[in-house]
């Protein structure tokens, strides 16, 4: 989401294991501090094309890709 | 038309039935919010700031209350400090100012008295002291250095802020290398574009019944798109509990965006527990205008790399939008927004703004609108100076699935393709423009979005079926969740009656936005249909004394083979012996909503003695996913496009020096009417959404997106002026023209 | 409080009722006589949602004080259809889909009856400028354009 590089020395993919995103977000947090905190303000995730909405529980496989994105409304 | 990818063939999807909310909306029986009266029943009327930016020092309600009819007086004293790290604690202060105003027409007190009449006499003789402070109103005075600090409680979100800003979001949004893909374009466009705040204008004014009883519950009769939502926000703003509060949706006279917040329901729920009696808040016009909404203002900075050939090979872009006295995260919206072309190099960098200006709200595609009349005007100079046709320039660079938004997540199946296509196959498009006319054409994008929904569904006892849900219809959403479960269940869509219940009477769902109903709470629907096919499967299986799995659903009879089909009303007549009641209820979190592309073209004249710019025709193409009830798909096309035109042509918040607004009427702020108007054709682009069970996109926000680009272009091939600014109202394009 | 008796005929049926100093007919016929078809979207003329008839003259009823409907015939969006059979223009609204969140919509049924009245074949342009008084902000007019001509047709039939 915004800019979120600045916690990852520039890095814009990385490779993380996880069950979970809710795992996958704590296992960026232990990595690059900070980031799990900016990533869960963000509250959605674009999960194999789907965006989810507060997605900690989606369990996810270890090639599914993860865009975490700021949560959506509309008017 | 409707243009459809190996259309599924369907029993009552995609057919057009009379709405059955519709009988009580054309003989006057509807009842809106201002249209409910309880018994005993109190007027309330406010106080509102006369300044942009001002301490209040004190107020003396003492004379208000000693007058006739006069029942209870509220001020922000009678509302918590919910402390500003609480997420309801803007919504809170903008309900009801505390120790400062924000802006011209922030809410400062209210009356509530036995008369309409009584309440606004008591409310006049309200004395507040204010002590001016500095005041700022546009982006550029905001964001100067130096500048006046709007709202001390805004900190930038999303970063470890130390100090208050007039900044609540700062995006940065980069691909590839801009700078070496500038060097190497054969053509680079770069303008700056600004658009004036505009107002959802919903005709209904924003209304409200509140009892507050002894017990300590408050009901709440609203005009709302969503009922939960107002529940949460008025129990935050009272500090309660949110099982203190039930909202029963009132009939919605128009939202767009504008009702997904609140304003009134805590001041009448906390007037009716002062008072001990219901309390009725219905806003003026004038109200409506100066303390609620409107869409930011803007100023967005474009530039685009070209190779000659047509290929768009960079796009940066600064935005700022002006989202009043309170945080907002439209900047980074507007960003996420930029969706359309691939742009292999992209830099964005956006921010939001406060001023001293009214909260904003949602208005149909928020921020997109802004962003897309920018990029799509220097998209279409590029075309222009190139000599390449508007919509092939278009589909040489469109957005196919793969491609990844400005966000970087990659576009699942789209149909941006399929649109441009549409317009380009169609009579219009394909048809001589008119002698002394031009043709302008422009795109939008807008995500759309799941969010949680829930459904009940009764089979009543005469084969007919009602459903429930929470969802507040806006648009003719009823009709569309009728005939989802009318396919569902086979049943005719006129044995189904769909109805909106009260946040005690229907699962949580989320508000009615971000085109999200017929997508996320047409999921539930079809869940709680499908579990009562199962349900009814089993008891048929009973009644024929074979096995469940031997049981079909088919054309809404409980089919085995071997036996008569047994229609879905005999299986209703026999619930009692067969194990109760047939009622199934299912509940969501929708993830997967599709995102919704929309192509429009527009011929227009230009009035070179007046500036006045008359739209001659215009076609809207969308992609639907699938249209569940294709007249209310049209009708948002239309709407959003009309939305749009007048965005585009007219409306504009005028602002006073004083921050005050100038033209906060009907009269002078100007909607489009009828007579300026041609019929607004539609073609309904079907590229189902592979993660909803009937394909469906939503549609109710996109539409909004194009117009303003599409105007501007056909005014550029027209008058062979770029306009920059919004509104293109006539003393603005005869400036335009007199500079040529 | 000074208030004013107030005899006319509403939808056909003869009413009074006492209305207070400087309140308007909107008011009355929405809080005196329960008729809340009629709705207030301005309060100042703009909008067209009280849209009502006053001896078959179109009015916005927010702009007509409430004692000046004395004798007078006054026609609202309850009293458009014959019984329990719908006008026209309220069919054709349905089936052309010609509302989506309805509160302009009685405003617009009645000044459309108000020129087909006069009118019962107009031009497409005389019906946007019949109807250039009354805001939708949801349809962008095309189905209530529609409908208007396509309950014209129907009405001239009935007439032949």
């Amino acid at each position: 989401m915004t800019d979120h590089r600045r916690f990852t020395d520039g890095e814009a993919v990385i490779e993380v294991d996880g069950a979970t995103v809710g795992a996958v977000i704590a296992e960026l947090e232990r990595r690059y501090p900070g980031l799990g905190e900016a990533l869960t303000e963000g509250s959605s995730a674009g999960i194999n094309g789907e965006i989810h909405a507060e997605p900690e529980f989606v369990a996810v496989a270890p090639d599914t890709d993860i865009y975490f994105v700021a949560p959506l409304a509309g008017g | 038309m409707t243009a459809t990818e190996n259309p599924p063939t369907y029993t009552w999807v995609g057919t057009r039935p009379i709405r059955h909310d519709g009988y009580d909306k054309v003989t006057g029986k509807a009842r809106f919010a201002a249209d409910l009266d309880l018994p005993g029943q109190l007027r309330a009327v406010y106080v509102r700031s006369p300044h942009a930016h001002a301490r209040i020092v004190s107020i003396n309600t003492a004379a208000a209350e000693a007058m006739p009819g006069v029942k209870a007086v509220v001020t922000g004293a009678d509302f918590p400090d919910l402390g500003a790290a609480d997420p309801e604690y803007d919504v809170s202060v903008n309900v009801m100012a505390r120790d400062t105003v924000y802006y011209h027409g922030h809410a400062v007190a209210a009356v509530a008295a036995t008369s309409r009449e009584l309440a606004a006499d008591a409310a006049a003789a309200i004395v507040v002291e204010y002590e001016e402070l500095p005041a700022v109103f546009t982006i550029d005075d905001a964001m100067a250095d130096g500048a006046p600090l709007v709202n001390e409680t805004n900190f930038t979100k999303f970063v470890k802020a130390d100090e208050p800003s007039n900044l609540s979001t700062i995006t940065n949004l980069e691909r590839g290398e801009v700078d070496d893909a500038f060097a190497a374009a054969d053509l680079v466009v770069e303008r700056e574009f600004t658009t004036a705040a505009v107002h959802q204008g919903y005709i209904e004014p924003h209304a409200c019944v509140v009892d507050t009883g002894a017990d300590g519950r408050a009901s709440v009769w609203c005009s709302s798109q969503g009922h939960f939502r107002v529940r949460s926000s008025t129990a935050a703003v009272l500090g309660w509990d949110v099982s203190r509060v039930k909202v029963t949706p009132a009939e919605i006279g128009g939202g767009f965006g504008g009702k997904t917040t609140i304003y009134i329901e805590p001041v009448a729920a906390r007037l009716s527990e002062m008072a001990g009696r219901p309390v009725k808040i219905v806003m003026t016009r004038d109200e409506v205008f100066r303390a609620t909404g409107p869409a930011p203002a803007s100023k967005v900075r474009v530039k685009v790399g070209a190779t000659n050939d047509g290929e768009l090979t960079a796009l940066e872009a600064w935005m700022a939008y002006n989202v009043g006295a309170f945080g907002n995260v439209a900047g980074l919206v507007g960003a996420m927004s930029v969706a359309s072309y691939k742009f292999p190099n992209l830099k964005l960098e956006a921010y939001s703004v406060l001023s001293n200006l009214p909260k904003s709200a949602a208005y149909r595609s928020p921020s997109a609108p802004h962003a897309a009349f920018a990029i799509e005007s220097v998209v279409d100079e590029i075309a222009q100076k190139l000599d390449i046709d508007p919509i092939e320039l278009r589909l040489k660079n469109a957005a196919v699935e793969g491609d990844v938004t400005a966000m970087g997540m990659p576009h699942p199946r789209i149909g941006f393709v399929e649109c441009l296509e549409a317009v380009r196959e169609s009579e219009h498009y394909q048809s001589p423009v008119p002698d002394g006319a031009a043709r302008g054409i422009a795109a939008g994008f807008w995500f759309n979005i799941g969010e949680q929904s829930s459904a009940t569904v009764h089979v009543n006892e005469d084969g007919t079926a009602t459903v429930i849900t929470g969802s507040p219809d806006i648009g003719g959403s009823r009709a569309s969740m009728a005939l989802m479960a009318a396919e569902e269940l086979g049943l005719d869509v006129n044995s189904i009656t769909p109805l909106v219940a009260d946040t005690e009477s229907v699962g949580f769902t989320d508000t009615t936005e971000g085109s999200r109903t017929t997508f996320a709470t047409g999921m539930a629907v079809v869940q709680a249909c499908r579990d009562l096919i199962d349900d009814m499967r089993s008891r048929a299986a009973t009644t024929l004394s074979v096995d469940v799995g031997e049981v079909i659903w088919a054309d809404g009879a409980a089919v085995a083979e071997g036996h008569d089909p047994v229609p879905l009303a005999s299986i209703a007549a026999q619930s009692k012996r067969t194990g109760g009641p047939l009622t199934a209820s299912a509940s969501l979190n929708a993830a997967g909503a599709g995102p919704s592309f929309a192509v429009h073209c527009g011929d227009l004249a230009v009035d070179e003695e007046t500036g006045h710019t008359k739209v001659l025709r215009y076609t809207a193409a969308q992609d639907a996913g699938t249209a569940i009830h294709p007249s209310y798909v049209e009708g948002q096309l239309q709407g959003g496009s009309v939305q749009g035109i007048g965005w585009a042509l007219n409306e504009e918040y005028v602002l006073n020096d004083d921050g005050s607004l100038d033209n906060a009427s009907f009269l002078d702020y100007r909607i489009p009417v009828a007579s300026d108007l041609p019929m607004i054709e539609t073609i309904i682009v079907e590229v189902p959404n592979p993660s909803h069970p009937y394909g469906v996109r939503g549609v109710g926000e996109t539409g909004i997106v194009p117009p303003m680009a599409t105007i501007a272009n056909a005014i550029s091939r027209a008058a062979g002026i770029r306009m920059t600014a919004l509104p293109m109202s006539p003393p603005h394009v005869l400036t335009a023209l007199n500079e040529r | 409080m000074n208030r004013t008796h107030v005899n006319c005929t509403v939808n056909g049926d003869d009413v009074d009722f006492l209305a207070a100093d400087g309140i308007s007919l909107l008011d009355a016929l929405r809080d005196e006589l329960g008729l809340t078809g009629s709705k207030e979207g301005c309060g100042t003329g703009d909008c067209g949602a009280c849209s009502i008839l006053i001896d078959g003259k179109l009015n916005c009823s927010c702009l007509v004080l409430a004692p000046e409907a004395e004798g007078a015939e006054i026609v609202t969006v309850e009293g458009i259809a014959d019984g329990d059979h719908l006008h026209p223009l309220q069919q054709t609204f349905l089936e052309g889909a010609a509302l989506q969140c309805g509160i302009c919509t009685p405003g617009f049924l009645v000044a459309a009856k108000a020129l087909l009245d006069t009118n019962p074949d107009p031009t497409e342009t005389e019906i946007r400028y019949a109807l250039a008084g009354n805001l939708c902000r949801c349809t962008g007019y095309d189905k209530i354009i529609r409908s208007v001509q396509e309950a014209a047709v129907q009405l001239r039939e009935v007439a032949k």
